[in-house]
C-alpha cells in the first residue's frame, strides 16, 4: 500500500523486484510445504497404496508366479450368487436409508411441533455413535425368533406367538445397515435443508402447498447433491462391513466380505480373497467415480 | 530427544514400581518373560492368564508368563504360523514365541515348514500322552513335536423336553428334520468348527469313503464321492436352520428356537456351569461319529526361552494341572492319558464330563477330522454343491 504514494518509475521497479522476492519465497514455501506433507504422503503410499497394489497384483498371480485369471474364475464360480446378493442387499439398504433420512430431515425442517422436533433431533443421532459390531450384537438378540422384538409384538397382540419368525438372515442385515446409516445421511441432509433459503419454502406454503409436496417438489431438488453424497458414502461403507453379516446371518448367500474372510481364515487362499477384494474395489470405485463427478459438477456450479 | 525419552521411561518405571510398592512393599522386576501365544477362543487366553500362568510364576520366581491370543479357529493358528515363518525368513536367531498353542491343521503345517522343535522326549510329561493325535495330525506325522493340551469333541445337543429319543445316526436325523422342519440348526462351514465338524461327519456317514477320509491315502478322484454326499446335505439343509456361529447354535437352543444342533462339548459344559444354558439341554453322539480335535502345545524351533518353554509345558501337562485346570475348571477332556488324571480328582467332577456321553461312546463315535487334503476338498465342495 505504501508503493502507491511513490512515483510511477520507482513503483514499477519496486514491483518487479518485490515480485521476484515474493515468487522466490513462494517457491521456498512450496518446498517446505511439500516437505511437511512428505511424511503423510509416504505413510499413505507405504501403508495404503502399496498393500492395495500388492493385493491387486496377487489377485492375478498364479501360485508359481506369472499371470492368471484362475482366481477370478474360481471367485466367480463359487461366489457369483454372493456377488449379486451383496449388490442387491446394499442397494436395497441404500434405498431404505434414503427414505428414512428424507423423512427425518424433512420433519426437522418442515415440522410444526417444536417439542417433537427437539425429541427427534436428540434421538436420531444415537446410532451414529454405535460401532457396526455392537449394532450386530444388539440386533442378534433383538431380531431372533424368540427375541425382544417378537416378544414385544406378541405382548402388544400385534402377532400371534406362532407367527413369530427369526429375522436373522438377509433381513437382519438390511435392518442393521439401515438403522446404523440412516442418521449419517439424515445429519448431512438436515444440515443442507437448514441452510436453504427459507423463502422458497415459505412461498410454497403460502401458496397452499402441503408439507409433503413442499418437501418433494421444493426442498428435495435443492438438496439432492447432499443426499446423493450421503448415500454414496453409505453404500461404500456398507459394502465393506464384515461384522454385521458374519454375526447376524449364518445363511447363504452371504456378503462378499464374509467370503473374503473365510478364504483367508480357513483356506489361506489369498489369491481368491484378493480377487474378491478387487471385485469389491471395482464396485466401490464405480460409485466413488460417481461421487467425484458429483463433486466436480458442484464445484463448477 | 533420546535423553528425554529415556528419562521418561525411567520415570515411568519408577512410577510403576512406586505404585506396585504401595501394594507389595517391594518392587521386583521380572527377569524373564515367557511368551505364550495361543490360538482359539478367549477361554484359551483366560486359561493361561488366570490359571496356568500364576501357578507357574509362583514356582519360578523371576518369570513372567505373558499370554497373547490370536483368535478362534484355524485362522488363529495360521497367524502364529505366519509370524514364525516371517521370523524364520528374516533369519532371526531367537524367535519371540516361546510356547504356542495351535490346532491340528496349524501344527501339521508348522511341522511341514520346519518351524517347530521336537521336544516331547525332552520332558517327563511326554510319556503320559497316549492318544494317536500326539503322533498324527490330519495325516501329517507330528510325532515328537506336539503335546495335546486337551481334547474336545463335537456332539449333538438336544432339548430333552422336546426330543425324547435323540436320533442315533445321520439317517435318523434326516428323517427327524423332515418331520420337524426348522428344528435342527447348525452353523454352516463359514461360522465356526462345530458346523464344519457336522459337515465332515455327514460326508463320513453318507459316502463309501469314510475310513479313507481319516487314514488316507489321499486320492483327489474321491471328490466325486464327496460331492455326491453333499448333494444329500443340500436336500437336508432345506429342513434346517443355519445359525450364526458356534455360540449362535447354543443361543438358539437356549431361546427354544431350535431343538437340536451340533456344539462343542467344552463350550456346552462351560455355559452350563455358568448358568447360561437351559439345563434341559443334553448331549449325545451320532453314529458313525462326529469329529473332535486336540489343541497342541508346541515349542518353536528357535524359541528365545526354549528351556523355560519346555518346563512350562511339562508343568501344564502334569496330572494335577490337567485334573484341576483342564477337566475341572475348563471342562475339556484331558490331553494326557485319562488314567493319570482320574486319580487326581474327585469322582463328581470327573463324572460330570461323562454324564451324557459315556467313555465308551466317546471312543466309539468320537472321530478325528479328515486328512487336511480331504478337509479342504469337503469345504470347497460344500461351497460348490450346497451353497450355490
Amino acid at each position: 500500500m505504501v508503493e502507491t504514494t511513490l512515483g510511477p518509475r520507482l513503483r514499477g521497479d519496486d514491483e518487479r523486484g518485490g515480485g521476484r522476492v515474493v515468487s522466490r519465497r513462494v517457491r521456498e514455501w512450496q518446498w517446505i510445504g511439500l516437505l511437511l506433507l512428505a511424511p503423510a504422503l509416504a505413510l499413505i503410499a507405504l501403508l495404503f497404496m502399496l498393500p492395495l497394489g500388492i493385493s491387486i497384483v496377487t489377485a492375478f498371480e498364479a501360485p508359481g508366479g506369472g499371470f492368471t485369471l484362475a482366481h477370478f474364475a474360481k471367485a466367480w464360480d463359487f461366489y457369483h450368487t454372493d456377488f449379486w446378493f451383496t449388490i442387491g442387499l446394499t442397494l436395497l439398504s441404500t434405498a431404505l436409508i434414503a427414505l428414512g433420512s428424507i423423512a427425518i430431515a424433512g420433519y426437522l425442517t418442515l415440522g410444526e411441533n417444536p417439542a417433537a422436533q427437539a425429541v427427534l433431533r436428540w434421538l436420531y443421532r444415537w446410532p451414529l455413535f454405535i460401532p457396526f459390531i455392537v449394532t450386530a450384537q444388539v440386533m442378534r438378540g433383538f431380531l431372533a425368533k424368540n427375541g425382544l422384538m417378537n416378544h414385544a409384538l406378541i405382548a402388544t397382540g400385534l402377532i400371534e406367538p406362532l407367527q413369530a419368525q427369526s429375522f436373522l438372515d438377509w433381513r437382519g442385515i438390511v435392518i442393521a445397515f439401515v438403522w446404523k446409516q440412516t442418521p449419517f445421511v439424515a445429519l448431512m441432509l438436515a444440515g443442507a435443508m437448514a441452510s436453504l433459503d427459507a423463502s422458497t419454502i415459505e412461498a410454497a406454503r403460502n401458496l397452499g402447498a402441503r408439507r409433503l409436496r413442499t418437501l418433494i417438489e421444493i426442498v428435495l431438488p435443492q438438496v439432492m447433491p447432499s443426499l446423493l453424497v450421503g448415500l454414496i458414502l453409505s453404500f461404500v461403507t456398507m459394502l465393506s462391513v464384515l461384522s454385521v453379516p458374519i454375526m447376524l446371518s449364518g445363511d447363504s448367500p452371504t456378503m462378499l466380505t464374509v467370503d473374503i474372510a473365510y478364504r483367508i481364515n480357513s483356506h489361506r487362499d489369498y489369491g481368491v480373497a484378493n480377487a474378491l477384494g478387487t471385485i469389491s474395489c471395482v464396485m466401490a470405485g464405480l460409485v466413488a467415480w460417481f461421487y467425484l463427478r458429483q463433486g466436480v459438477a458442484q464445484a463448477r456450479a | 530427544m533420546k535423553r528425554l525419552l529415556s528419562v521418561t521411561a525411567v520415570t515411568a518405571v519408577a512410577a510403576a514400581c512406586g505404585l506396585a510398592g504401595m501394594f507389595h512393599s517391594t518392587c521386583v522386576v521380572a527377569q524373564t518373560t515367557l511368551n505364550v501365544v495361543t490360538a482359539g477362543d478367549q477361554n484359551m487366553v483366560d486359561y493361561v492368564n488366570n490359571f496356568l500362568g500364576p501357578r507357574f510364576e509362583k514356582l519360578n520366581p523371576g518369570v513372567k508368563v505373558r499370554a497373547v491370543g490370536t483368535g478362534p479357529g484355524d485362522a488363529g493358528s495360521q497367524k502364529i504360523q505366519e509370524k514364525l515363518e516371517a521370523q524364520s525368513k528374516a533369519g532371526a536367531a531367537a524367535w519371540d514365541v516361546d510356547v504356542a498353542v495351535v490346532h491340528q491343521r496349524g501344527a501339521a503345517n508348522m511341522v511341514k515348514g520346519n518351524l517347530l522343535a521336537a521336544y516331547r522326549n525332552d520332558i517327563a510329561a511326554g510319556k503320559l500322552v497316549s492318544r494317536d493325535t500326539a503322533k498324527n495330525a490330519l495325516g501329517q506325522n507330528v510325532d515328537g513335536y506336539v503335546l495335546p493340551m486337551f481334547h474336545s469333541q463335537i456332539a449333538l445337543a438336544y432339548n430333552s423336553d422336546l426330543v425324547k429319543a435323540p436320533p442315533k445316526d445321520y439317517a435318523q436325523l434326516a428323517d427327524w428334520t423332515k418331520k420337524n422342519p426348522k428344528q435342527f440348526g447348525y452353523n454352516g462351514v463359514k461360522g465356526g468348527m462345530s458346523g464344519v465338524g457336522f459337515v465332515m461327519g455327514w460326508v463320513n456317514a453318507n459316502s463309501s469313503i469314510g475310513p479313507k477320509l481319516e487314514t488316507g491315502p489321499y486320492d483327489p478322484a474321491q471328490k466325486a464321492q464327496i460331492e455326491k454326499a453333499l448333494v444329500s446335505l443340500k436336500e437336508f439343509n432345506k429342513n434346517v436352520v443355519l445359525t450364526p456361529g458356534n455360540a449362535g447354535t447354543l443361543d438358539m437352543l437356549n431361546r427354544g428356537e431350535i431343538a437340536m444342533g451340533p456344539v462343542w462339548v467344552d463350550m456346552f459344559y462351560t455355559w452350563m456351569a455358568d448358568g447360561k444354558m437351559n439345563p434341559k439341554v443334553r448331549l449325545s453322539l451320532l453314529s458313525p461319529g462326529l469329529p473332535g480335535q486336540p489343541m497342541y502345545y508346541v515349542v518353536p524351533a528357535k524359541a528365545a526361552n526354549a528351556a523355560l518353554a519346555k518346563k512350562f509345558v511339562d508343568f501344564a501337562e502334569s496330572p494335577e494341572i490337567q485334573a484341576e485346570g483342564i477337566v475341572k475348571q475348563f471342562n475339556w477332556y484331558p490331553g494326557i492319558d485319562p488314567q493319570y488324571v482320574q486319580p487326581k480328582m474327585d469322582a463328581a467332577s470327573w463324572n460330570k464330563l461323562f454324564t451324557d456321553i459315556p467313555p465308551n461312546d466317546l471312543s466309539k463315535y468320537g472321530r478325528p477330522f479328515p486328512l487336511s487334503e480331504y478337509f479342504t476338498d469337503i469345504l470347497e465342495s460344500y461351497e460348490k454343491v450346497v451353497t450355490n
